[in-house]
């Protein structure tokens, strides 16, 4: 049988502070990027050498993603959601690599030896999801507030639209938006541990089998690709819904028909998930 | 677990087909419907993960 835990388990403590693995991880994650960065704004130009532009293509179809839905102001927001997919993209991928769960301290707990490992698959932690839909969460509450002012902001959460609905729609709008936060954390955390825990499961299925066939060399390691896959789309995804409660808060008060510069932004944002939806 | 898959299972069906048929139908609108198929995707999913986490949290962490 696996063993799973489904807390971060703790390395040690600097003071009151308690590091897990988990800390760790995401420090991997976050160091990476700023190396990245660092690396690749060094010497960056006008006219892209063939490295950059290889580096370019994702931001650009991400780019092209942004500007096709966030409406007229999709630069203002466009750094943040570029932030946020390359950081769960770098976490989620860091936390592939062979030894990440595996490499650790042999402990004992009930007689039973087991490992816990130095590094461990950042959201597969649900500190670091709800962290970041916190994040998020302030970001599109800011941005509402930035563009209807706080009694356009408050007006409409609190007031639906005819005016005798809203002792009934008030709480559901509410709840929704903080379900929003929730929703965004369970997410990813689910995703991600849930692929810890099969490809954890597909490896002890098949070493039992490994003197016979060696499928233990080749079922997890579909697995892992599956895994790759997964860990882009849930990064798109928690960026993507990001962006799109910050185009809903920016947009909303277009209903009341205040007439300023963006009132014709964004047919797409029909299409948009409505408000309960989340 | 098992019952909470189902709902999912068949909203994600449903989605998908749509989502098929549309690009279908106009296939140069496959760049537009994207976007709003993986949200729809992701929102469905996400119900299915729902049913995960508490089941593994019934499984693990009582």
């Amino acid at each position: 049988m696996v063993h799973v835990e489904i807390k971060a388990e703790e390395l040690f403590a600097i003071g009151p502070l308690i590091v897990t693995n988990s800390m760790v991880g995401v420090l991997l994650a976050s160091i990476v990027l700023l190396l990245a960065a660092w690396w690749f704004t060094r010497r960056s130009g006008i006219v892209p050498s063939r490295g950059q532009s290889l580096l370019e293509l994702p931001i650009e179809f991400l780019a092209g993603v942004v500007r096709g839905t966030g409406g007229k102001r999709w630069r203002q927001f466009a750094p943040f959601v570029f932030a946020i997919f390359l950081y769960v993209l770098i976490a989620n991928w860091l936390s592939l690599l062979p030894g990440v769960g595996t490499i650790g301290l042999a402990e004992e707990v009930d007689g039973e030896k087991i490992i816990v490992p130095f590094v461990r698959a950042g959201a597969a932690d649900l500190n670091f999801t709800l962290g970041l839909a916190l994040i998020s969460f302030v970001a599109f509450v800011a941005f509402g507030l930035r563009a209807n002012g706080l009694r356009g902001y408050l007006k409409e959460l609190l007031i639906a639209e005819p005016a005798y609905m809203t002792p009934l729609l008030t709480p559901i709008h509410l709840i929704s938006e903080l379900s929003r936060v929730i929703s965004l954390s369970m997410r990813l955390f689910g995703n991600v541990f849930a692929g810890e825990v099969l490809l954890a499961t597909m490896l002890a299925l098949t070493t039992a089998t490994v003197f016979i066939l060696p499928l233990a060399f080749v079922v997890p390691g579909i697995f892992l690709g599956l895994e790759l896959l997964f860990g882009l789309v849930q990064a798109l995804v928690f960026a993507l819904l990001s962006m799109t409660y910050i185009t809903l808060a920016i947009a909303e008060h277009r209903q009341h028909g205040s007439s300023d510069d963006h009132s014709g932004e964004a047919p797409e944002q029909g299409a948009a998930p409505a408000h309960g939806s989340a | 677990m098992g019952l909470g898959g189902i709902g999912p299972g068949i909203g994600l069906g449903i989605g998908f087909s749509k989502a098929m048929e549309a690009i279908g139908r106009n296939p140069e609108a496959s760049g537009t419907i994207f976007v709003p198929y993986i949200l729809g995707l992701a929102l469905t999913e996400a119900i299915g993960i729902y049913a995960l986490v508490v089941s593994l949290i019934i499984l693990f962490a009582s």
